[in-house]
C-alpha cells in the first residue's frame, strides 16, 4: 500500500497523460511537475517547451515563473513569446497543454478572469495569459483545478478560454487549430469529454470519493457511464520520482 | 558615436502624465522594476501600460495610481498568488483592464514594429475576450473572414506607443542593448515605441559588443536613451547577474494584501529613499550579492 499526499496523487494522475514524443507546455506547479514526472518514466522523448521561450527544458530546480532562469540551464533551445506562442503553438506543433481555471462549464470552457459582473468584478483574477492561445491553438488540453461546486458552473462568469464552446461544430466554425479539452482532473475524479455531445462526462473518482460525492458539487448535469472505475493510484516509484524533482518541496510541500 | 547615457531620473521624467508604455520583461525575467519606482517617485499619472504579464511592476503602478490603464494578457505573481494591488484598483473603477492574451499582445507590438495598423491571429474567437471590452469599445479586436481563404481570424490593432522600456543585461553607451536568456515579447516591444528607453544591468565597450553580436538582441539605431543601473529588476531576476528575492517578494505580497499594507511599502521602499541606490542600500548589500548569479545556472 503506497501513502501519498494529494498533490502526490494529482501529479501522478495528470503525468498519466502526457504521452512519449509529445510537445507539451508545461507551466508552472502540479502541471510542471506532472510533465517533468512523465519524462522521467513513460515519455521520456517527450519535449518540455515554456511559454516564455524554453524549449525542450530540463530544469534542476523546479521554476517558480514560466520565465524563472531555472528553465534555462540544460534547454536546448532559449528564445521568446513569437517563437512558443506563435510559431510553435499557432503553428499547430503542440500537442497538449496544461490549465487550471477558477470556473469550469459543461463544455470544458474556462473563466480565468474575473469572479463576478464584468462591469463591476468582485475579483479580478490572473487573466488569460497564454491560456486562452494554448485553449485555442494545442491538440489537446489538460484541465487541472480544485473540486468546488462554485467552480463547476452551468454559467461562467467570464469566459476567458474556448473549451468545447457550445458543443459540436463550435471549435471549426471559428478555424481553431487545436482540439480542445480532453481531460479534466480535480481533486474528487477525473472527467473526460462525450464524443457526441462534447459535455464532460465522468471517467474515473479517486480512492475515498463516491460518485454522489461528485454529483454534490457540481452545478450542471454531469454524463455519469454505467461503469465509473477507481483512478489509478501512484507508485513508489513515481512519487520517489517527483521529489527528487522537487526536493526542496517547492510545490509538493515539505512533509511529502 | 553619441553617448545616449542618462540618469534614471532624467529618463522618467522625458515621459509625460497620460502617455502610453509599452513595458518590458516577462514574469519574473527583467521586469524595468526601477522605472516604475522612479515614475511613482516622479508622481506621474494616468499611464496607459501595454505588455503582456508584468508582475510586481505593474502592481507597483497601479498601487500607487500612476497607471490608470493597462493593455494586458496577465497579472499576478505567479506562484505566490493573486495580484492585490490591481484586484483592488479594479474594484474600486481606479484601473481599467482591457484583457488581451500573451501572443495578441506580441503580435501587437510585432504590429507596431513592422509599422502596419493591425496583425492577425487565431486565438480569442468563441470568447468573451471578443465580446466584451472596457474603453476601446470597437477598436478592442475584430474577428474577420481571411480576403484569401474565408477563414475566421481575430485581427488585433497593433500600438505604437509614446515610449518602449525595456531592461537588458548589458549595453555599450551608443545603445547598442544584449540580452541573455530568454526575450519574451522584447524584440518587437523594443522596435514598436516611438522612443525607446534601455535600462542595463552593465555598461560594456563597443568592442565588446562588436566581439559578440549575436547577444546584440537591440541594436543602437533604434535606442534613444541608456541607463545604467545595477539590480534594477529586484525583486525579480535577470538572467546570469542574479535570481529573484523570494524573502523580499513575499514580503511585498503579503503586504500588498491589504490598503495598509502596501501604503507601508510604498513609502518605505519607493518614497522613502532618495533614488534607486536608496532602495538597493535599504534592501541591503550583503542581500543584494547573496543573489547574485552562479554559473552555469544562470540565476
Amino acid at each position: 500500500m503506497v501513502e501519498y499526499s494529494k498533490t502526490e496523487f494529482l501529479i501522478a494522475c495528470a503525468s498519466s497523460h502526457v504521452r512519449d514524443g509529445e510537445n507539451v507546455f508545461g507551466g508552472t506547479g502540479m502541471p510542471l511537475l506532472a510533465a517533468l514526472l512523465a519524462k522521467e518514466t513513460h515519455a521520456p522523448r517527450s519535449n518540455l517547451i515554456s511559454e516564455a521561450g524554453f524549449i525542450d527544458a530540463r530544469p534542476r530546480e523546479v521554476p517558480l515563473s514560466v520565465a524563472d532562469s531555472r528553465y534555462y540551464y540544460g534547454c536546448s533551445a532559449s528564445i521568446g513569446l513569437i517563437e512558443t506562442l506563435g510559431f510553435l503553438l499557432q503553428g499547430g506543433r503542440i500537442d497538449v497543454g496544461f490549465l487550471g481555471a477558477a470556473q469550469i462549464d459543461e463544455y470544458g470552457n474556462l473563466n480565468t478572469s474575473y469572479i463576478g459582473p464584468y462591469d463591476k468584478p468582485k475579483v479580478k483574477l490572473p487573466g488569460s495569459g497564454g491560456g486562452n492561445d494554448i485553449a485555442s491553438s494545442a491538440k489537446r488540453l489538460i484541465v487541472m483545478m480544485s473540486h468546488d461546486k462554485r467552480k463547476f458552473v452551468k454559467k461562467l462568469d467570464y469566459m476567458t478560454s474556448p473549451g468545447h464552446l457550445e458543443g459540436p461544430g463550435s471549435r471549426k466554425k471559428w478555424s481553431m487549430v487545436g482540439g480542445g479539452p480532453d481531460i479534466v482532473i480535480t481533486d474528487m475524479c477525473q472527467m473526460d469529454f462525450d464524443p457526441e455531445t462534447l459535455k464532460i462526462r465522468l471517467k474515473s473518482v479517486h480512492p475515498g470519493y463516491t460518485v454522489q460525492d461528485v454529483l454534490d458539487n457540481i452545478m450542471f448535469d454531469l454524463l455519469v457511464p454505467d461503469d465509473v472505475p477507481n483512478t489509478n493510484e501512484p507508485t513508489q516509484e513515481q512519487i520517489e520520482i517527483m521529489h527528487k524533482l522537487d526536493p526542496n518541496g517547492i510545490y509538493l510541500g515539505k512533509g511529502g | 558615436m553619441e553617448d545616449k547615457r542618462i540618469t534614471l531620473e532624467e529618463a522618467a521624467k522625458k515621459v509625460s502624465d497620460g502617455d502610453c508604455l509599452f513595458w518590458g520583461g516577462f514574469g519574473f525575467q527583467r521586469p524595468p522594476i526601477a522605472f516604475s519606482h522612479e515614475l511613482v517617485r516622479q508622481k506621474k499619472r494616468n499611464l496607459t501600460i501595454y505588455t503582456c504579464g508584468s508582475e510586481v511592476d505593474l502592481e507597483i503602478m497601479a498601487g500607487a495610481g500612476v497607471a490608470s490603464r493597462f493593455e494586458i494578457a496577465f497579472s499576478a505573481i505567479e506562484a505566490l498568488g493573486l495580484s492585490n494591488n490591481i484586484r483592488r484598483r479594479v474594484s474600486e473603477g481606479a484601473l481599467e483592464v482591457e484583457d488581451y492574451t500573451n501572443l495578441a499582445m506580441a503580435m501587437r507590438f510585432l504590429g507596431g514594429a513592422l509599422n502596419v495598423p493591425f496583425m492577425p491571429l487565431r486565438s480569442m474567437m468563441g470568447t468573451d475576450m471578443v465580446r466584451l471590452s472596457r474603453y476601446r469599445g470597437e477598436d478592442k479586436l475584430k474577428v474577420i473572414d481571411c480576403p484569401f481563404t474565408g477563414q475566421k481570424l481575430t485581427v488585433v490593432p497593433s500600438l505604437q506607443p509614446d515610449f518602449s522600456i525595456v531592461h537588458v543585461q548589458r549595453v555599450d553607451k551608443t545603445g547598442n542593448a544584449q540580452i541573455d536568456g530568454i526575450v519574451g515579447e522584447d524584440i518587437e516591444g523594443s522596435r514598436c515605441g516611438k522612443k525607446l528607453i534601455v535600462l542595463a544591468e552593465e555598461l560594456v565597450d563597443e568592442e565588446e559588443v562588436r566581439s559578440r553580436p549575436d547577444q546584440t538582441k537591440i541594436p543602437a539605431m533604434y535606442v534613444d536613451h541608456v541607463v545604467v543601473l545595477p539590480f534594477a529588476a529586484h525583486p525579480m531576476m535577470c538572467h546570469d547577474y542574479y535570481d529573484y528575492d523570494l524573502e523580499h517578494l513575499m514580503m511585498f505580497h503579503k503586504l500588498t494584501g491589504t490598503e495598509e499594507g502596501w501604503q507601508e511599502y510604498l513609502k518605505g521602499y519607493i518614497l522613502g529613499v532618495e533614488d534607486h541606490y536608496g532602495y538597493l542600500d535599504l534592501v541591503g548589500w550583503p542581500r543584494l550579492h547573496q543573489l547574485k548569479a552562479k554559473k552555469p545556472w544562470g540565476y
